[in-house]
């Protein structure tokens, strides 16, 4: 299931305080799943730091959120900056669904012009990541074949 | 110091300060960005920087951010400078140019490999000391001609206006 949510930016937070928002977000979602060590997660957005922080400054990330892939959690996170950031139903409990994942991934937007800086950070750790998360629905259907068996509809016309 | 506004929600100067350091750190991070200058030095710091441009604002005393870029020699290569205006009055809106500055990043010209940068902050009068941040003197713009991108920032008690020297 597909979810997502806001954080308040500036003027409510500084870009600082909303990475920090963001990184307690994703860690005490992380932290649901015994085989998911804290630290690890911890790691991962301290490297992407640099990149949250020229992502939120710049409001890229009110148009290009981040998504938190773990267990059966896919959620996009963005910001909102400006007035409206008064008005945001925050929701910053953990997300549903990472108690019985066993890995993550945090996949990070490539807007310009921080597409090198994203890069080279997801780069830095093996659970961030630079390229859009595939759709899991999608990829099963792949698996699974086409919907309609083309040769059955053959075989009936013969 | 809190402001009062016939709005749903009350803005304090903290709001501002916040607000507008934002756009102007926003701002520095997408033009080295774009100029493909080491930011590194910029992220390792942005806690200290943010925190003291912050309280510059708020107490009301920063005048100008200024964004030198520099020649591996040292000299001026182009420059933004940010200014801060305080007003009563200017609305009860918290309002950014972002999708104007993506566009103004076209009329941004390169600059020379191994270009560097540095922040200077000049000031209205009296001013706190923040950690990290010592005196200085700005690099001499003679030169160098000016493009005014206009408001960068918009907020209750502040705005800040970008203008772009090269």
């Amino acid at each position: 299931m597909k979810r997502h949510r806001d954080v308040a930016a500036a003027p409510v937070r500084s870009p600082s305080e909303t990475w920090r928002t963001i990184s307690e977000l994703v860690v005490a979602t992380l932290e649901r799943s015994p085989d998911i060590q804290r630290a690890e997660a911890e790691d991962a957005m301290a490297a992407a730091e640099p990149a949250g922080l020229a992502l939120i400054a710049g409001g890229h990330l009110d148009r290009h959120p981040i998504t938190l892939i773990a267990g059966t959690v896919d959620c996009t996170i963005g910001t909102v900056t400006g007035t409206r950031a008064f008005d945001v139903d925050e929701n910053l409990n953990p997300v549903p669904g990472a108690g019985t994942a066993t890995e993550f991934a945090v996949h990070l937007p490539t807007p310009e012009p921080h597409d090198r800086l994203v890069r080279r950070v997801a780069d830095l750790h093996p659970r961030l990541s630079s390229e859009q998360p595939g759709a899991p629905v999608q990829e099963a259907s792949a698996r699974s074949g086409p919907i309609i068996d083309l040769a059955a509809l053959e075989r009936l016309r013969d | 110091m809190t402001s009062t506004y016939t709005a749903a929600h009350t803005y304090t100067r903290t709001h501002t300060a916040t607000f507008l350091t934002g756009a102007v750190m926003g701002a520095v991070s997408d033009i080295l960005a774009r100029l493909g200058i080491d930011t590194n030095r910029l992220y390792s710091n942005w806690a200290r920087d943010e925190s003291a441009i912050k309280a510059w604002i708020e107490e009301g005393s920063l005048k100008q951010v200024v964004l030198e870029c520099l020649s591996p020699a040292g000299k001026l290569v182009t420059a933004f400078e940010f200014d801060v205006a305080y007003t009563t009055g200017s609305g009860a809106e918290f309002r950014a140019s972002q999708a104007r500055m993506a566009r103004f990043h076209n009329k941004i010209a390169s600059v020379p490999a191994g270009t560097t940068y540095r922040l200077v902050c000049t000031f209205n009068g009296w001013h706190s000391n923040q950690p990290g941040w010592s005196t200085t003197q700005r690099s001499s713009t003679a030169g160098l001609s000016s493009i005014s991108f206009g408001t960068l920032g918009r907020a209750p008690d502040a705005t800040a206006s970008m203008r772009y020297l090269r």
